[in-house]
């Protein structure tokens, strides 16, 4: 779909707008000047009446009856027979058409050469095109001369009138376009300015416009005010979240401690079990909450390293891992928040282990990128589940059966965690058949 | 047994825990005493003297790093930090605070007790570590103590820093490798250079970064991050 901008909008509504205006005026004129050509043309009867009145006027009185029917539309002169401007196909059918009215005399219908005005001679030749001339023949042997045109008013320059105004028009109508870019100009500045607050730190808030229009400063200075509660909200939301997290740990840790006087030794186990899935939770919660707010720190990850250190750590615990590296895999650096992006790659790990069993990790360098694939060997996860696999709370079986895995946050968090990188996370099907999950990082160069 | 009993001081604000982890250890032969912060633990110290001091990372008005930070310059006692955030750990035992050893909470007193046993073992055979702050990156030691830079191999001149870059020198290399924002720079270096404005860091790491690069050209040691940090992208080891 074509974008337009606010300004652009603006300016097609009246660009529109006044070409509408233009073709009704314009429609209306060629209607009317239609109708005022047959008008300014003189009727066949008022030509023949004034062919008979020349006639019988004595010589001495001709003058007199020629000024009394001259007019600038109409202006009649006696003269010998000599020609004027040249006739066309059209003229010739009028000619007949008059002929018949003037009784045998004969009869020339020409269009009269321009007068030429020597300033503006478009406008000269169109007013010739209005105007018509008429030679008859008088049976005197003279030449009765009718020059008849419709009244175009010109003003002193020698434009038609209107034409001033509609330059005048024309020029305010540019000025305006131009102002309302300027007006809609603060509109754009204000959506770049939103898109860059960073509701993390203590904001700063968008620049007032001195000189903008009141609708646009009060939409700035709403969105300070949005801005400065959001940032309220999730600093309130993020000291709730550490301080729940606190108090949690603390509890787990009076329990942990407490566990060792469990008698039976698997129970125990168990228990300690639960304690660590919980605070596992509340770290995921924690770390996820701390990416939404833009909370996390930056620093220069080795991936491989990393990658190496969970494989590492679950090997040791007899857990079925292995990672390759592909040859051309050199030192890729992420910068990112070392802890977060280990708990990425645990809680992926722990899945693929969890339901495929095994978890074969794999490494390659893309470009700009940096792409870790894990691979498992179970049965997969259907295509139309994948998007959800990576929404909070949704696990493959619908029943939040705890025993058969977690509250189903790991990949959720992940994502979350994944994209605070500026990477991606994507589910698709192992070359085996079991689920393989590929995540992307952007890898730092120092420029 | 003819050897007293090892004390141990619990610096703990949750009374539960510190009484859950003295009746445990207690039983494993310990003596035991608990202050529930920093003053407590300040009392205590004036009429005994512990072998080994187990301390909260969170505590009521001074906190544990600045404990930990106040006991390793006055004393050699061992101290194993107790944090609930994981992510604080490499400051804790790392360049900066010098702990002897740390447990993640929730713990296991079992894990509490080895770790206590291996702390012990280790001050027994030597005198707490004098913590040198010496750190090799590139080709510079640094020395934040004595307030040095050195060359590894000695073919030119160190460069000369003046008071403010070298703080910054000593605030990058204690935090290498890690994005570090015009304001927690400031934070950081403050007191010291008492210079307020921010531009101010701008044009001392500029400075800093020429000098540094003269030294060693092409090294690109401080690189600028997008959206306002600055970056120490050398790795750093500490030397003795």
């Amino acid at each position: 779909m074509l974008r337009l901008t606010l300004a652009t909008r603006l300016t097609l509504i009246v660009v529109v707008g006044f070409a509408a205006i233009a073709i009704i005026l314009m429609t209306l004129f060629y209607v009317t000047s239609r109708r005022e050509k047959e008008v300014a043309r003189p009727s066949p009867a008022r030509l023949a009446a004034l062919a008979t009145l020349i006639e019988q006027t004595p010589l001495d009185g001709r003058a007199l009856v020629l000024d009394a029917v001259s007019s600038p539309q109409f202006a009649v002169r006696v003269g010998r027979a000599d020609r004027g401007g040249e006739g066309g196909a059209q003229l010739a059918e009028l000619r007949d058409a008059y002929a018949v009215a003037l009784a045998g005399r004969a009869v020339e219908v020409t269009v009269p050469r321009a007068t030429p005005n020597p300033r503006f001679p478009r406008v000269a030749r169109l007013l010739a095109a209005n105007a018509l001339e008429f030679r008859i023949a008088l049976q005197t042997g003279e030449t009765l001369v009718v020059d008849a045109r419709t009244a175009v008013p010109l003003t002193r320059l020698g434009l038609p009138v209107g034409f001033g105004a509609g330059l005048f028009g024309t020029i305010v109508a540019l000025l305006a376009l131009l102002v309302m870019q300027l007006e809609t100009r603060p509109l754009a500045r204000l959506a770049a300015a939103v898109d860059r607050v960073d509701l993390s730190t203590a904001a700063p808030l968008l620049p007032q416009a001195r000189r903008s229009a009141p609708e646009i400063r009060a939409v700035i200075s709403a969105f300070n005010r949005l801005q400065g509660r959001l940032s309220e909200m999730l600093r309130a939301r993020m000291t709730l979240i550490g301080g729940i997290a606190h108090d949690v740990r603390t509890f787990a840790t009076r329990l942990r401690l407490r566990v060792e006087q469990i008698p039976d030794p698997a129970e125990q186990q168990r228990a300690i079990a639960d304690i660590d899935d919980m605070i596992r939770l509340l770290d995921d919660a924690l770390l996820s909450s701390r990416a939404g707010a833009g909370g996390l720190s930056q620093e220069m990850v080795e991936i491989a390293t990393l990658v190496r250190a969970e494989v590492d750590d679950r090997s040791a615990q007899g857990e079925a891992v292995d990672v390759t590296l592909e040859p051309s895999f050199t030192d890729a650096i992420v910068l990112g928040d070392r802890l977060a992006l280990r708990r990425v790659l645990a809680n992926v790990v722990d899945n693929a282990i969890k339901y495929g069993r095994v978890a074969h990790l794999r490494l390659s360098l893309g470009r700009d990128k940096v792409v870790v694939t894990v691979d498992d060997e179970g049965p997969g996860i259907p295509a139309d589940r994948r998007d959800a696999m990576l929404e909070p709370f949704n696990r493959l079986e619908a029943s939040r059966n705890r025993a058969t895995g977690g509250a189903g946050l790991g990949l959720a968090v992940a994502r979350s965690l994944v994209e605070a990188h500026g990477g991606t996370i994507e589910i698709s099907t192992a070359p085996a058949g079991g689920a393989r999950v590929m995540i992307e990082l952007p890898v730092f160069r120092a420029s | 047994m003819t050897t007293p009993s090892p004390t141990i001081l619990i610096v703990e604000d949750d009374p539960e825990i510190s009484r859950l982890v003295a009746d445990f250890m207690r039983r494993e032969g310990f003596e035991v005493a608990c202050a529930a912060n920093g003053k407590d633990m300040d009392a205590l110290l004036q009429r005994l003297r512990p072998d080994i001091l187990i301390l909260d990372l969170m505590l009521p008005g001074e906190d544990g790093l600045s404990i930990c930070r106040r006991m390793r310059a006055a004393d050699t006692i061992p101290i194993l930090m107790l944090t609930a955030k994981s992510d604080e750990i490499d400051r804790v035992v790392g360049l900066e605070m010098g702990a002897d050893d740390y447990l993640v909470k929730p713990f296991g007193p079992r894990e509490l007790l080895a770790r206590v046993r291996a702390i012990l073992r280790r001050a027994n055979g030597t005198p707490a570590r004098p913590a040198a702050r010496r750190y090799a990156f590139d080709r510079f030691v640094v020395d934040l103590d004595s307030r040095s830079v050195e060359l590894i191999d000695a073919d030119s001149a160190p460069p000369q820093l003046t008071s403010a870059e070298f703080d910054l020198l000593g605030c990058f290399v204690l935090r290498p490798r890690r994005v570090l924002t015009r304001d927690q720079i400031l934070d950081w270096t403050r007191g010291r250079s008492a210079e307020p404005f921010d531009r101010t860091v701008d044009m001392l790491i500029s400075r800093l970064r020429r000098k540094l690069e003269a030294t060693s050209p092409g090294s690109n040691l401080i690189t600028t991050v997008r959206n306002g940090g600055y970056l120490f992208t050398a790795a750093v080891k500490q030397v003795s």
